[in-house]
């Protein structure tokens, strides 16, 4: 058993275009468990209530946003540690900025490559395989 | 990626219709900063899919128009008249971008620079635009950030690592006798429950009754289960989704120790906004030191587990990530009242994207099922069976499911018209500006739905419409001035719906049809004869009149080669019907009446010869037995027939259609007075009048082609099939002579 093969993934977007692309990327890693949500809001009932190993979620969303999102899970202590990657846009910076004061573990600039991917899910939880 | 491909356009046409909605509610004064947010949204969302998509030209444009906006949404930029006029211009070309990266073509590059431009201008940026993005990529090169790697155990641990949730339900299940009699067994469901976690059962007996007393197939176990879980309330009722209804369940839940109930969500919900609001600094800063903590002990394993991480960015030190805290900009404290708005607003409509195909499919088989029971009403009438049989009882039920089915599937269909109104305040405004009027758009009614088909169908007369109302109907400022008018021209588009039919009104305050001009076009392109006696609402109808256009100067607006005649016939070809009513120096209002679908039409069942043919309801005015004296022949086989001091034509069906040749008497046939093209009234002779109904409308053209005098079949109760009349073509056919003939070549025109 890998790591790809436990790893349980919450993917956070409220564009089903970039859910699914985030989705097809981590499954073509080998990754089986990928829950959704499409708003922070959401996100944040599934990661307390559900084991979730690792967020992937988009910053601009309505309801609760990306940087929203991470302050709840930081401040809530059993998944204060769980890791978070952030999408952004392409010169988001000041945002990637504020992100990182909040505890981000990775950010991943969209469009992104499937090894990009790879790249930055593995700078957080080790080797997927 | 093609399916992708399609979802993100899908999603595109959502997002422009968002972001135009939401630009003119700022225009027409709407201060709610969720406004602004969801129209950035929109073209953030935009941006970000073309990027995936590597539609460069798209991604370029949203960047610099995301800029602007963000500058909008922070304070930084006043959404003014000004700002807004190049918002939606801009709003413009990206919807053409999109619809390029589609279709395929291309705009027109002078248009994105200038719009690029604008932009540019407005943000107080360089119009760096066109080399924008590879310019914000060096920035990202430049911006350190080492990736935080987690303390991750080993993977063994983390598949045991202990659930966050465990809740504790207590169930108590009682089956009833159906449950065992529809091939369920309690012991299958019990399994499937322990599978879920850790459970104790108790089963109940104390209903057992002696054996003596005992029914073989009735039910008197009862169980009271107690299970341990990590999965919630939904997973535990869905074991017993197959047996409900066939049993008494009740399932209670005790909080699990860290199970995150709603409250704790609200909870942290409300404090996570309530910082957002209040002075950030504290906040932030007592954020940051966890966070340093947190990092640093990730940096720790980050570093010992160094081989075993692929970093993007040459390891630093941890620290060197961290951003002094600065007080977060306005937006933050921006985004507070809104998500507070959001979440008390009502829950977001739920939706499903279904291929059209499938509910055409459907409606396919709903129109078999509305033939099906018309079949069984009709041998049920013939068998002879009373109508209070149990028999005529359930048929009638049947009957009304069966309605109730095909409203339902229908309503699948419907979508609001709003989809074709908001394509018209962009038409609006190029109009607008194109003619040098001022105009102003109102649009009620948005909601109003209708058959998808009748929409997408409804744009071109709606937009020929609106472009005649501001282009012939509204007077220029000056002279609205003169006439103590407003200088902005109204123009108001509404839907509702009124018996059965979709209303669409197209109003406008401008001059009002121009009367004795219209007349003396019509005479003059030998339409009307001279001394004609005519109404104001016949002169009023001049204009639906093929070959006239009241434009003497044909504009870039208005004259495209087509007229009113065209949108008549558009909206005569959807079952529709068009009428106009003007008040001079008041304005004018058009009105279009149209069915709800294409599917079904209501139509009048008559037999011709052998046939039996269905002429649609929305045509036929009058229905009269012609007396001998009343048919008068003019020239040839034609006649005319006499009705109330007036003479129109009187047309034998069979005929036209070939399903004889000799000249039958009138007076022993039915004729039907119908209106068809330019509001020319023509009687069709036909045998007899069976009876009304709705018909399912069967396209022929599918399978055979196009038939002259025919525009559908459709299945009859008894199950033979009867064809419904194209009452236009066969008055044209009537006319030029035989539909045989050259009809063919009116009917393709």
């Amino acid at each position: 058993m890998s790591l790809a093969d436990q790893l349980k993934v919450l993917i956070v977007d409220d564009t089903t275009t970039s859910r699914m692309l985030v989705r097809d990327g981590l499954q073509e890693l080998g990754i089986k468990n990928i829950s959704f949500a499409s708003d922070g809001e959401q996100g944040l009932k599934h990661v307390m209530s559900t084991q979730t190993h690792l967020v992937i979620s988009d910053f601009n969303m309505p309801k609760l946003d990306g940087l929203g999102l991470l302050r709840a899970i930081r401040q809530n202590g059993p998944t204060q540690k769980t890791p978070f990657i952030m999408l952004t846009g392409k010169g988001d910076k000041e945002l990637v900025q504020k992100a990182v004061q909040f505890g981000i573990n990775n950010y991943l600039t969209k469009p992104f490559t499937v090894p990009a991917l790879k790249t930055a899910l593995e700078a957080v939880v080790g080797k997927l395989k | 990626m093609d399916a992708l491909r399609q979802i993100f356009f899908q999603e595109c046409e959502e997002q422009l219709a968002e972001l135009e909605t939401g630009l003119l509610e700022i225009q027409s004064g709407g201060s709610d900063p969720e406004i602004v947010n969801a129209v950035f949204r929109a073209v953030h969302s935009i941006k970000g899919g073309a990027g995936a998509f590597a539609l460069e030209d798209l991604v370029r444009f949203a960047h610099v128009f995301e800029t602007v906006l963000d500058e909008v949404r922070k304070g930084k930029l006043a959404a003014s008249e000004h700002v807004l006029a190049i918002m939606l211009r801009a709003a413009d070309v990206l919807a053409d971008l999109v619809r390029v990266a589609r279709d395929g073509g291309s705009v027109d590059d002078a248009r994105i620079g200038t719009a690029t431009d604008e932009l540019a201008s407005l943000s107080g940026a360089p119009a760096a635009a066109h080399g924008g993005a590879s310019e914000t990529e060096a920035e990202e090169e430049d911006f350190a950030f080492t990736p935080v790697a987690v303390a991750f155990p080993a993977f063994d641990e983390v598949a045991t690592e202990p659930e966050p949730a465990v809740n504790e339900f207590t169930i108590t299940f009682k089956p009833h006798a159906s449950l065992y009699s529809s091939a369920n067994e309690p012991v299958v469901l019990l399994r499937e429950l322990e599978r879920l976690g850790e459970m104790s059962v108790a089963c109940d007996v104390t209903e057992v009754p002696l054996l003596t007393d005992l029914d073989a197939e009735g039910s008197y176990l009862a169980w009271t289960i107690t299970l341990k879980t990590t999965h919630c309330e939904d997973d535990v009722r869905g074991i017993f989704e197959f047996v409900d209804g066939d049993c008494d369940l009740t399932i209670e839940g005790t909080a699990g120790v860290s199970a995150a109930g709603e409250d704790e969500i609200e909870a942290l919900l409300r404090r996570i906004r309530e910082e957002a609001e209040a002075p950030v600094e504290d906040a932030a800063s007592e954020t940051i030191a966890v966070e340093t903590a947190v990092i640093e002990a990730a940096a720790d394993e980050f570093s010992s587990t160094d081989e075993a991480v692929a970093a993007p960015a040459p390891v630093h030190d941890a620290k060197l990530a961290i951003v002094p805290a600065e007080p977060l900009p306005a937006a933050q404290k921006a985004e507070a009242p809104k998500a507070d708005k959001a979440a008390s607003g009502e829950a977001a409509q739920q939706t499903i994207r279904v291929d059209l195909d499938r509910v055409d499919r459907l409606m396919n088989l709903v129109g078999e099922l509305v033939i099906n029971q018309a079949m069984l009403s009709q041998r049920l009438a013939e068998a002879g069976l009373s109508r209070s049989s149990d028999f005529a009882t359930g048929l009638d039920e049947f009957e009304q499911l069966t309605r109730d089915i095909q409203e339902g599937v229908m309503a699948i269909r419907a979508q609001p018209v709003k989809s074709v109104f908001q394509r018209m305040p962009r038409l609006v405004r190029e109009v607008a500006a194109a003619t040098g009027k001022k105009v102003r758009l109102v649009t009620e009614g948005e909601g109003t739905e209708v058959d998808k088909t009748v929409i997408e169908r409804l744009a071109d007369p709606l937009t020929h419409m609106i472009r005649n109302a501001i282009d012939h109907g509204l007077e220029k400022p000056e002279v609205r001035a003169a006439n103590g008018k407003r200088e902005e021209g109204l123009v108001r588009l509404s839907a509702t719906h009124r018996s059965g039919r979709i209303v669409i009104d197209i109003a406008d305050d401008g001059a009002g049809i121009n009367r004795p001009r219209v007349r003396a076009i019509a005479e003059d392109k030998g339409l009307i004869p001279a001394n004609a006696q005519l109404t104001d609402e016949e002169i009023d109808n001049l204009i639906f009149l093929p070959g006239f256009s009241t434009a003497s100067t044909i504009s870039d607006i208005s004259g495209r080669g087509v007229g009113m005649d065209v949108v008549k016939r558009s909206i005569q070809a959807l079952g529709g019907r068009v009428s106009i009513s003007s008040r001079p120096g008041e304005g004018s209002t058009f009105t279009l009446s149209l069915p709800l679908t294409l599917a079904v039409l209501y139509g009048m069942v008559v037999t011709v010869g052998d046939q039996t043919l269905v002429v649609p309801l929305t045509s036929i005015i009058e229905t009269l037995k012609p007396k001998p004296g009343d048919v008068h022949g003019f020239g040839g086989d034609s006649r005319v027939i006499a009705l109330r001091n007036n003479f129109v034509p009187l047309i034998d069906v069979g005929r036209e259609l070939g399903y004889r040749t000799q000249i039958v008497d009138p007076g022993a046939g039915v004729a039907l007075l119908v209106e068809s093209d330019g509001g020319a009234q023509s009687a069709l002779l036909v045998d007899a009048i069976q009876g009304q109904r709705q018909v399912v409308i069967k396209s022929l053209e599918e399978n055979y082609g196009r038939v002259p005098g025919i525009a559908a079949a459709t299945i009859l109760g008894d199950g033979r099939v009867a064809l419904i009349l194209d009452v236009d073509a066969v008055v044209a056919g009537a006319r030029n002579g035989g539909l045989a003939s050259d009809n063919l070549l009116a009917l393709a025109g």
